[in-house]
């Protein structure tokens, strides 16, 4: 029997609880489960058979924990356990109907960015699981907390097998997993990437599901899975709180989302798997087939395009001097920085561009990706033109993004749409192709139609098709103005599509380009644009957009408007006053100023007069307070974070006036090898720069040889060393051999709170760091 | 999940290095602003379970539990106990990802909230301590004892995380270099006796951190 065959069944009976079956039988806390489908295959058999009887239609096989991680300390391969489990369940099957499910459980450490596990990683481990346990009819993931480990499993059964994939998710009352992650995400994430149905299971009773369910079928029309617990444990007793006849009845409640899948987890057995077949046999099955909104996501958040939304546009080295510099020298903090940034400004959505020629533009997309989901939650708009590069960024984003972009060239359609299918994406659809932008809004429409035609074709819905009609320069194209909206109007209405419109370029080469490109941007939302592309640091545009939405009625209660501005006053917020000096507001700490002051300076001096006169010797004095126990470590450090903002200011200038950028030297830093605190680490580095210094920051957990490579690629004299733990100190002292060993002119300083100097003498290290300021003092001494 | 109103601010600030005397009037409304922010950003958890034990000299068995407690120091804390609480709590991955879009925003803060979580992590293991103690009817309870701690190898956070079922109760795990994720987090040991136990305080001299701690160098205690 196959699973099709399976599927015109009214609803489909899972079983129950394996684990709760086996504690029950002597199994011990802290026991691995799965070793028993080797040492004690009738008992697991038994419990298969139990659940057969009971009404079950598909047997989760006892691999649930069968990862490389989780059997490290075992003697057996993941692959022979695997197998044994899968050939106990089909022997139990032997003579029914009954499929059986390979069972794929989380691995048991958290991929990066909260963990340090990589992506890739993980893909691999559930490969090996897929791979080992190819018998089985079905392949389910389930209790997962973190999408972005789904995807992976996902993706790795998707590639490595033809089986259906079932997946279920593990939500808390808040209706989030423990990494945050929303119905809504993984809803619209794992429909997008090919999953045949998705649900719940475990954490709560079929009761506290409820509201879960409700919320999970407003998103998908694929079939849906539960498999709650039987009611909430008592803490004390680890004993589950509902009867097998109260749980049927819940179940039977949650009928109207269109459930399908229906079985039970912790504390269930087959009495709540036969009281449920009982119930859901006198109850007609629920297909839904509503609207689902259009929709992109991150794991946490979704932006719904159901009114105009902000994409930024900064991150895109175009034009941008310090930009490219900062890809050159794969400085990912400064991109971070742009981040954020835009996301205070009111960016709901990032579109991510790192194309520049003499860069690896897939390894910068991958690295800017993951980077940037860590610390921010906005969903991302991944902007290239190259396949490789999109397809490299779709496979490590975790949500749904939009990939931007296609055009109507046969070429461009033929690459970029299977992508954006096999990975679930928007797609931003440019009306150009291989006669460049036509003139005319008529043709633009025409190929937004080819688009949609071709797009429909390989299976991508219409809601996740997004047209940009494209802006040309008002300067050079006058009268193409309004073709553009003309188009931006056709497409939303007659075709019915979402639109997407960068708006800046409109104002190119003109003199105050904020009021053209707010003017031609409130032109274009009343002609139906959904997804301008602005930069959402100018407040005119993002007020624009603000505007809009409270005037078309978005904005219910002009909520989110007065929310924004109800509490800034209209005058103008004051500028550095004249009284306070640079030196001043590096002391008490006061940002926004040292960036006036700073601008104003340097009008009259040069930039390395500010840096050596005023920015230094404030720094100094601070540090002399520090070393002296008058000030401690938060306000040293609120003082380099106010000379970053001058520096900020004079880097500006600098790049503006075309000058080579100043710098002391260059230092490595890194947290070593198998070590993740970094918080030390950050400070030195905050400091250093402000000095003067150019830090590559290799960031925590940083193998042996990239410390090398960093050291002999940027001819460094100096590398900082940070460990916090007396069991990755070993690490610190191989990396310092391996240095020696390769025979680089460089000092090696180190710290971290175990630290002694004498241990670092002893492990070769020239400089013992006591804090920061120290690592400066080192600093001067070797570099100057 | 466990909520708290406040996060200790006395403890905090020992973290981030303050000493009595120094001018701090000026970190007040950024630390206030932190402390608001981490409040509305975490999402504390625990899970616990209480085994009986039988202290050895050299380790301590626990019963229906393949964990088997390494070292002399636990088995000297737990030596007139009968049984034991094993405890895992945690702030949330939230919080780790708070702290680190500060890291890059505005380092200042990064530190404060990581001080001011680092504190909000015992508050939480001391609420924890008291409701579970509560249940159990007794006060006759050591201090927290952690991996790492004295000998207790460090390399059995993996095997508290696995026999308290962690992972899945409340989102815990560790790395293979035996660091918690999410960071702020902590497991311990508990012993609960039948008679009266001494009230002892954690004490420097098994500490592997006693040669380095900067606490100590002070002549002041880590706290915990």
């Amino acid at each position: 029997m196959e699973l099709d065959t399976l599927l015109k069944k009214n609803y489909i009976i899972l079983d129950g609880a394996m684990g709760t079956m086996l504690q029950s039988q002597g199994l011990e806390a802290g026991d691995i489960p799965e070793l028993l489908s080797i040492t004690e295959p009738e008992k697991i058999i038994n419990i298969h058979k139990s659940y057969i009887e009971a009404g079950s239609n598909i047997i989760y096989a006892n691999t649930f924990g069968a990862n490389r991680y989780k059997l490290e300390a075992c003697k057996y391969s993941v692959s022979e356990i695997v197998k044994a489990a899968v050939s106990n369940a089909k022997k139990a099957c032997e003579g029914t109907d009954t499929l059986t499910a390979l069972d794929i459980g989380p691995i048991g450490q958290l991929l990066e960015p909260t963990g340090n596990l990589k992506f890739e990683e993980a893909y691999d481990i559930f490969k090996e699981i897929i791979v080992s346990g190819k018998d089985a009819d079905i392949i389910v993931f389930e209790t997962m907390t973190d999408l972005y480990e789904v995807k992976a499993g996902l993706l790795a059964a998707k590639e490595n097998s033809d089986k259906p994939i079932i997946v279920t998710m593990t939500f808390e009352e808040n209706m989030r997993t423990f990494t945050g992650c929303s119905l809504s995400s993984m809803a619209i994430t794992l429909e997008g990437l090919g999953a045949d149905a998705i649900g719940v299971n475990c954490s709560l009773g079929p009761r506290e599901l409820y509201p879960i369910i409700e919320e999970m079928s407003r998103w998908t029309n694929l079939p849906i899975v539960i498999k709650p617990n039987a009611g909430l444990p008592d803490p004390i007793t680890n004993k589950y709180s509902i009867t097998p006849v109260e749980f049927a009845q819940c179940i039977g409640k949650l009928n109207k989302f269109g459930i399908k899948y229906v079985g039970g987890c912790c504390g269930t057995d087959p009495d709540f798997i036969r009281e449920t077949v009982k119930v859901l046999d006198t109850l007609k099955p629920v297909v839904n087939k509503k609207e689902i909104p259009s929709a992109i996501c991150s794991s946490v958040k979704t932006v719904t395009v159901d009114m105009p939304r902000i994409i930024g546009e900064r991150i895109n080295p175009t034009g941008k001097k310090l930009f490219k510099e900062a890809l050159k020298n794969k400085d990912i903090d400064y991109i971070l920085g742009q981040a954020i940034e835009q996301v205070q400004g009111g960016a709901e959505i990032l579109d991510v561009n790192v194309g520049l020629p003499d860069i690896d533009e897939k390894e910068m997309m991958v690295t800017a990706i993951k980077a940037i989901q860590s610390v921010t939650d906005v969903p991302l708009q991944i902007d290239s033109t190259i396949p490789e590069v999109l397809e490299a960024a779709l496979r490590v984003y975790n949500g749904k993004p939009i990939v931007n972009s296609v055009n109507g060239e046969e070429e461009s359609l033929a690459n970029v749409l299977p992508l954006v299918k096999k990975y679930g994406a928007a797609v931003v659809g440019l009306t150009l192709d291989s006669n460049g932008i036509p003139p005319k809004a008529e043709k633009r429409i025409e190929i937004a139609e080819k688009i949609m035609k071709r797009a429909l074709a390989e299976g991508i819905p219409k809601r996740d098709i997004y047209i940009d009609c494209l802006t040309l320069t008002a300067s050079a194209e006058q009268a193409a103005v309004i073709e553009t909206l003309k188009a931006v109007e056709e497409v939303k209405n007659g075709l019915g599509l979402h639109t997407v419109l960068g708006v800046s370029n409109i104002s190119f080469g003109l003199p105050n380009r904020t009021l053209i490109n707010s003017c031609f941007l409130t032109m274009a939302l009343t002609k139906g644009l959904d997804l301008p592309i602005i930069n959402p640091n100018t407040e005119a545009m993002t007020g624009a957009v603000r505007a809009y939405r409270l005037l078309a009625n978005h904005d219910v209660n002009s909520a989110e408007f007065i929310d924004t501005y109800g509490s800034i006053s209209s005058e103008p917020i004051q500028k550095a006053s004249a009284e306070h000096t640079l030196e001043y507001a590096i002391e008490k700490g006061l940002k926004s100023e040292a960036k006036a002051i700073t601008s104003k300076l340097l009008e009259t001096m040069e930039p390395m007069e500010v840096i050596n006169e005023i920015v230094i010797p404030s720094l100094d004095k601070a540090g002399n307070e520090f070393e002296k126990g008058r000030i401690f470590l938060p306000q040293l450090i609120l003082s380099a974070g106010v000379a970053q903002e001058a520096f900020d200011e004079i880097k500006k200038k600098i790049a503006k006036t075309d000058e080579k950028t100043i710098s002391k030297g260059k230092i490595v830093i890194a947290t070593v090898k198998g070590d993740i605190h970094d918080i030390g680490k950050n400070i030195v580095k905050v400091l250093l720069e402000n000095y003067g210094y150019t830090v590559i920051d290799l960031g925590k957990d940083v193998e042996y040889e990239r410390v090398v490579n960093a050291v002999r690629e940027n001819n460094c004299r100096l590398v900082g060393l940070s460990a916090l733990m007396t069991t990755t100190l070993g690490a610190m002292a191989d990396t310092i051999k391996l240095i020696r060993e390769n025979g680089l002119d460089c000092k090696i300083m180190v710290g971290g709170a175990v630290l002694t100097p004498d241990y670092a003498k002893r492990i070769g290290a020239d400089y013992y760091s006591k804090d920061a300021k120290q690592s400066v003092d080192i600093a001067k001494k070797v570099l100057g | 999940m466990t909520k708290i109103e406040n996060i200790n601010r006395a403890e905090a600030l020992r973290y981030m290095g303050y000493k009595k005397g120094m001018e701090i009037s000026g970190m007040g409304p950024l630390i206030d602003k932190c402390e608001e922010e981490l409040i509305n950003t975490i999402i504390p958890r625990y899970c616990f379970r209480i085994f009986e034990i039988e202290p050895y000299h050299r380790f301590v068995r626990l019963i229906n539990c393949s964990l088997e407690l390494k070292g002399k120091d636990i088995s000297a804390h737990l030596k007139d106990c009968g049984k034991a609480i094993v405890l895992a709590a945690t702030l949330s991955s939230h919080t780790d990802k708070l702290i680190n879009k500060y890291k890059i925003s505005d380092m200042t803060s990064a530190f404060i909230l990581d001080c001011l979580a680092s504190a909000a992590i015992e508050q939480i293991c001391d609420i924890a301590e008291k409701e579970i103690l509560a249940s159990v009817g007794t006060d006759n309870a050591t201090w927290r004892f952690s991996p790492g701690y004295g000998d207790l190898p460090i390399e059995q956070q993996r095997d508290i995380i696995n026999c308290l079922n962690a992972e899945k109760l409340i989102g815990l795990t560790v790395t293979d270099s035996n660091i918690l994720i999410p960071r702020k987090s902590v497991t311990a040991v508990i012993g609960v006796s039948e008679k009266e136990i001494p009230k002892g305080k954690k004490g420097c001299s098994i500490c592997s951190m006693s040669d380095t701690c900067q606490y100590r160098k002070r002549g002041e205690h880590c706290g915990a």
